[in-house]
């Protein structure tokens, strides 16, 4: 990639990789919007491992976790639409990386740590969660946005140059 | 094939800087993932579709016409309150008058209450007075004990009045009978107070679960129980004795049988015939069968036998010969721990469904790993989603053992019932007293109740298997 060129094959899958995570984004967003009862609350007080006591304080402000809970609904959706457009991908890229961070340290799945919430898989150390983030950095890396999505026509409109297509 | 890599190479092309002029290649490029977005809007509005089919199977009728219907309630004990506070709360009801021996205390209290909300009702003692006096009565709602079931129901029945009555229909089959047939004579309404018949939740169960969507396949047995925690005897306070010569008049002993006429023989019919009655007409109507025989085996395990003469516990197995096949049904009911409540328990060869009048078990179905997929019946909104099975302590000794089953999928049934347990049947009711409804439990139903009820404390009386003839059942 030291000329910032990927072929078209690969370029594809990550497009296809893209709007899958995307998609995933978008409805996680909209069924915690229409969902009038959900909040972060309950799933920042089951927090553990290193950052346990930060996730928890949160819980525990009221006005914080209004804005947390807003932010995480509204965000997530923004992220997936623009995930599944490729409109500022890069951007999106980061943004679902940061949230996804926050989501694996506030549970991670650590030797020696053990849940009492229901969990659909068996991890160690790795779970989906790890897997999407990973997801998203090859979509960062790639600039797929540029390849098939709204960034060419930004791009192209722009003429901002970008060392990978 | 160097040549079509290079080609195959995906660069941005040089641009000037500044932007330059958009192609063909680029929108199509640009906008070549918007259908996933597009994609995506239809999968979710179906998905809520879908959800909404849930709740809307919740919403109840519309409300009708409101006609008034005069009321006397007879009998306003516990259970006459509880009816009471549920006929409150329904349009058009009317209440006339009260009648109850206990002019002390729980006449005047109903009759207090009454007042409250803004009618002008009689209070009676002798219920003959109250039929000879209040001409205007459509109907009468009996909560008298068992045993006065039958004069109460046929009198008033005789004095062109509609019934509502409680259940057991009576502590006799003669009786019962007499009701039946006053009910004919007279061309009046008869309702039996097996309220699960109005419930919604059952409705919807024997309706679409059992009867359209069949999720349980062949049911080969059925379970169920009431389970009640220790209760002292009811008392009374010393002012409010009612004097021994109307105790008498009406059939009691003294005033420790007044209150806890449900333990005596004569009377009542025990933990069997007020808790067990409602749940085995459950069986009786989700099998669409009477059953053949029965065995049972009860005693005074706890309780002062001299004061408690009935069971206060019974372990009974029913079979049932269904147009679908045999049937073996059990049921218990003990009246010392309250652990898991009541439920029935209808388990075929596809499905589960466990099923209670309280919010506590509510309605839940089984799918069993044969069964054909249910999402139809999600879809439609008949059952909820299946819920997400917890993550299973595993044993590491254990090995995996075919013969084992697979757990099946619970469904919640998405019924909740918001009003009190009694005033659907109540409604029902008054509906067919308009004209606009037919009884959901006529004396026919609560007559085949009685004779499986009924039998089940002669089955322990008798430590052997009773069975049941279709003469038995036949009016």
């Amino acid at each position: 990639m030291e000329d910032g060129k990927l072929a078209r094959g690969p370029m594809i899958a990550i497009t296809l990789l893209r709007v899958l995570v995307g998609w995933h984004f978008l409805y996680e967003g909209i069924a915690k919007i229409t969902s009038p009862s959900w909040s972060a609350a309950g799933y920042l007080k089951q927090a553990r491992g290193p950052f346990a006591d930060i996730f928890r304080w949160l819980a525990a402000q009221p006005d914080l976790l209004a804005a947390a809970d807003s932010i995480t609904m509204w965000g997530l959706t923004l992220v997936g639409v623009l995930l599944i457009l490729g409109l500022f991908t890069r951007l999106a890229s980061l943004g679902g990386i940061g949230f996804i961070l926050l989501f694996y340290l506030c549970n991670p799945p650590f030797v020696g740590l053990f849940y009492s919430i229901p969990v659909e898989g068996s991890y160690l150390i790795v779970n989906k969660n790890l897997v999407e983030l990973g997801a998203l950095i090859v979509v960062l890396a790639s600039g797929s946005g540029v390849f098939a999505g709204l960034d060419t026509l930004v791009h192209a409109v722009l003429g901002r140059k970008r060392k990978t297509g | 094939m160097a040549g079509d890599d290079e080609k195959d190479k995906v660069a941005v092309p040089p641009r000037p800087a500044g932007g330059r002029k958009l192609d063909r290649r680029d929108v199509l490029k640009g906008l070549s993932t918007v259908p996933a977005l597009g994609l995506f809007g239809y999968a979710w509005q179906k998905q809520r579709q879908y959800e909404q089919a849930a709740a809307g199977t919740e919403q109840a009728a519309a409300a009708g016409d409101v006609q008034d219907v005069h009321v006397a309630l007879l009998g306003a004990g516990a259970q006459g309150q509880v009816l009471t506070d549920a006929m409150l709360r329904i349009p058009g009801v009317r209440f006339r008058a009260v009648c109850d021996v206990w002019a002390e205390y729980n006449q005047r209290r109903v009759v207090n209450q009454l007042q409250r909300f803004g009618f002008q009702v009689n209070a009676y003692e002798d219920y003959r007075e109250m039929l000879d006096k209040e001409k205007e009565l459509d109907a009468v709602v009996i909560a008298t004990p068992d045993f006065w079931h039958a004069p109460h129901a046929v009198d008033c029945l005789k004095a062109g009045k509609h019934v509502y009555c409680e259940k057991e229909m009576s502590n006799t089959l003669e009786g019962a009978r007499a009701m039946v047939a006053a009910a004919r004579e007279t061309g009046k309404l008869l309702q039996i107070g097996h309220q699960r018949r109005s419930n919604p939740r059952y409705l919807h169960c024997y309706r679409h679960l059992l009867g359209e969507a069949k999720l349980l396949g062949r049911i080969v047995t059925v379970s169920g129980q009431w389970n009640r925690a220790v209760t002292p005897d009811l008392g009374a306070p010393e002012r409010y004795t009612i004097p021994e010569a109307r105790l008498k008049q009406y059939g009691f002993k003294n005033m420790h049988q007044f209150r806890n006429w449900r333990w005596y023989k004569g009377l009542g019919g025990g933990p069997i015939v007020d808790l067990g009655s409602h749940q085995i007409d459950i069986y009786t109507w989700f099998l669409g069968a009477n059953p053949s025989h029965v065995m049972a085996s009860g005693g005074q395990l706890y309780y002062d036998p001299a004061t408690h003469e009935w069971y206060d516990t019974a372990m009974v197995v029913f079979d049932y010969d269904t147009p679908a096949g045999p049937v073996k049904a059990y049921y218990q009911t003990q009246t010392t721990n309250g652990s898991l409540g009541y439920f029935e328990n209808f388990m075929g060869d596809q499905g589960t469904l466990l099923i209670s009048e309280s919010e506590v078990h509510a309605a839940k179905v089984y799918r069993d790993t044969n069964a054909p997929p249910w999402d139809e019946w999600v879809q439609k909104g008949y059952i909820t989603a299946p819920k997400l099975q917890e993550a299973v302590e595993k044993d590491k000794a254990a090995v995996t053992d075919v013969r084992e089953s697979v757990s099946p999928d619970e469904h919640k049934v998405p019924i909740v019932l918001k009003d009190p347990y009694h005033q659907p049947h109540l409604q029902n009711f008054f509906d067919a007293v308009r004209g606009s409804a037919t009884l959901n439990c006529p004396p026919e139903i609560g007559y085949e109740s009685a004779v499986a009820v009924l039998k089940v404390n002669d089955a322990i009386e008798a430590k052997s298997r009773l069975s049941f003839t279709p003469e038995d059942f036949a009016l």
